[in-house]
């Protein structure tokens, strides 16, 4: 267990920062991602790095949040920031790193004029409730899917 | 990001498009391939971007606190001189990248690579673009000497690889391999040199570095990302690429990037004049920690590929024990792993120059010795190149004692302009700069 008093640093996202996020990944879903994370990473980095965060203690990455100011999506003309993709290292839970990196994306997405954030997350999902507790509200959008007529049920 | 977009006068934009036709060839099928390997970025821009909403006052340096000059005659002539020299290299760094990348782009394995590097390539020129207007949009010439700022341009844009002013813009790339090295190395740089601007006590300069710092975010994943892959290839046994085949390009190209920030004991005047907020020291020494990041990170993924049973703290402690030992771990020699080479090797500017230091901050004694040890480090491509016989002919001189360090920087050849606009008339010539008088010592600038 780390010494919780280790200083934390948020920051923005850097290239060099994938291998950190690929191990907290793998923390949370026992799954070794790198190719995927060099392609999501590059996604964010060459649209605006400041829109995503990290969290740094004694020079080791222990969190990410991805985000991103899209504007025309599902008919929502204005822009929006999203926050897409966020893991905090286990060992580094409970110590509201999630909320820090939040309050820099935020404040960043304030700067750029945005004045609505939203995201997707399952209801059933143990971070809906971080959600919550950052002031996310459900919205008067709703989330529809249905299965490709045709596509097979091993495809899912 | 709230940015002013600025198009330059006609005559000069054309100047630039002209240019472009010359060293960035395939302009359109990147703009044609743009949604393909971009989707949802903005299309290119062929403009200045100045960001909004920047700090009003000056930061550091005997003006801080002051509010930041929007014209060259609100600096001293000393700083106006100072600046104008920093916009000018900025600027044939922007347009030297290009011509370098240009050679070898068409060696690119995966298209993706080509077209990561395609739009480093056009960036850049939109970089250099941001320069012109910053020396176009006022008078200097009551610092340049009478230069207009359409003879600067002139003079940039006639430049080419061999006659800018950085040396590391003065080689010319061996292979692919190059291209990636040098985005994740040599625009490393760029990024630290763009965030100490960002400061400006010229309000004008500092306000073009947000946007172009966005850019060289992408610029450097387009060095570091192909590097991982091609270190998960190297490790999975590849026989188009090892990792000995970076490393040589890492040798190549990192002594040049540590002389990009100047001579070590200088800097004091930009932080006095409030231009940078760092010395070329302490800039040097975060960048060499953040290339020593880089190199692990490319080594871990490396030994993941080679063994994929790992747990990242399994990889972890296998690079420590590597590092301690220099053995071998599960038939991986520690020699297959990139390293950073000491920051004093194949040194030929700053505090270091000429001096005989080896990989591993060995010291060598004998001169053809040490050349040999260079020789072994570097491509094999690079070795047959004009720029590394000078480097070995001034070497050997210095170690004789027949020339001082300060006069073997100066005998360094250089690619000079004589004549003509167009870059097409390739009116350039190589030319050996004799030393107006002899001069002790290693230079502080």
């Amino acid at each position: 267990m780390p010494d919780l008093k280790t200083a934390v640093r948020i920051r923005p996202l850097d290239e060099l920062d994938i291998g950190g996020i690929v191990r907290i990944d793998e923390r949370i879903s026992g799954s070794h991602r790198p190719d995927f994370w060099e392609s999501r990473v590059m996604y964010y980095l060459r649209r605006d790095p400041q829109s995503s965060q990290v969290a740094e203690a004694d020079g080791k990455l222990v969190g990410f949040m991805l985000g991103d100011v899209r504007a025309g999506e599902f008919g929502l003309e204005e822009p929006s920031g999203w926050i897409e993709r966020f893991g905090i290292d286990p060992e580094f839970r409970g110590r509201d790193l999630g909320r820090a990196m939040f309050n820099a994306i935020a404040a960043h997405f304030r700067e750029l004029g945005t004045t609505r954030i939203r995201t997707l997350a399952a209801q059933s999902d143990a971070v809906t409730g971080f959600l919550t507790r950052l002031g996310f509200q459900p919205a008067p959008l709703v989330a529809l899917e249905m299965r490709v007529p045709g596509a097979s049920q091993e495809k899912q | 990001m709230k940015f002013e977009k600025i198009t330059l006068e006609k005559k000069y934009h054309d100047a630039v498009e002209h240019w472009r036709r010359h060293y960035l060839k395939d302009y359109d099928s990147l703009l044609e391939n743009w949604e393909k390997y971009f989707p949802e970025d903005e299309p290119f821009c062929l403009c200045a971007k100045l960001e909004l909403g920047t700090p009003e006052t000056v930061p550091v340096g005997e003006h801080a606190g002051e509010k930041k000059r929007l014209k060259p005659d609100q600096l001293t002539e000393e700083e106006a001189k100072h600046l104008l020299a920093i916009i000018r290299a900025q600027a044939s760094t922007e347009f030297g990248s290009i011509q370098q990348h240009s050679g070898t782009l068409e060696r690119a394995q995966d298209d993706e690579d080509r077209f990561w590097v395609l739009r480093v390539m056009a960036e850049e020129l939109r970089h250099g673009y941001q320069m012109f207007h910053l020396l176009l949009s006022q008078d200097w010439t009551h610092v340049s000497g009478g230069v207009k700022g359409e003879e600067m341009v002139e003079e940039i844009l006639s430049m080419q690889t061999g006659s800018h002013v950085l040396d590391a813009f003065n080689l010319e790339y061996d292979s692919f391999v190059d291209n990636i090295v040098f985005a994740a190395l040599i625009d490393r740089v760029g990024k630290y040199q763009l965030t100490m601007q960002k400061a400006c006590a010229y309000k004008p300069m500092a306000d073009s570095m947000p946007p172009m710092l966005r850019e060289e975010a992408f610029h450097l994943a387009a060095g570091v990302i192909p590097m991982r892959r091609w270190a998960r290839r190297a490790a999975e046994g590849s026989p188009l690429i090892h990792m000995g085949m970076i490393q040589k390009s890492i040798n190549k190209w990192f002594p040049r990037g540590l002389e990009m920030f100047g001579d070590e004991r200088g800097g004091e005047s930009n932080v006095r004049m409030g231009f940078k907020d760092m010395k070329n020291r302490q800039a040097q020494d975060l960048y060499i920690e953040e290339v020593r990041r880089m190199v692990r990170d490319i080594n871990a993924r490396f030994l993941r590929a080679r063994f994929p049973e790992y747990t990242p703290d399994k990889v972890d402690q296998a690079l420590e024990e590597l590092e301690k030992s220099r053995g071998t771990h599960r038939g991986v020699a520690f020699d297959e792993l990139l390293r950073l080479p000491d920051r004093r090797f194949f040194r030929r500017k700053g505090e270091p120059a000429f001096s005989m230091v080896g990989f591993e901050g060995e010291e060598f004694t004998d001169v053809e010795a040490y050349l040999r040890h260079v020789a072994d480090h570097l491509p094999e491509a690079y070795l047959a190149s004009r720029d590394l016989k000078n480097y070995f002919e001034v070497l050997r001189q210095v170690a004789a004692g027949k020339l001082t360090v300060a006069e073997g920087i100066m005998k360094m050849p250089k690619l000079k302009r004589v004549g003509g606009n167009c870059p097409c008339s390739r009116a350039v010539r190589w030319v050996m700069e004799e030393p107006a008088a002899p001069a002790g010592g290693r230079p502080a600038a």
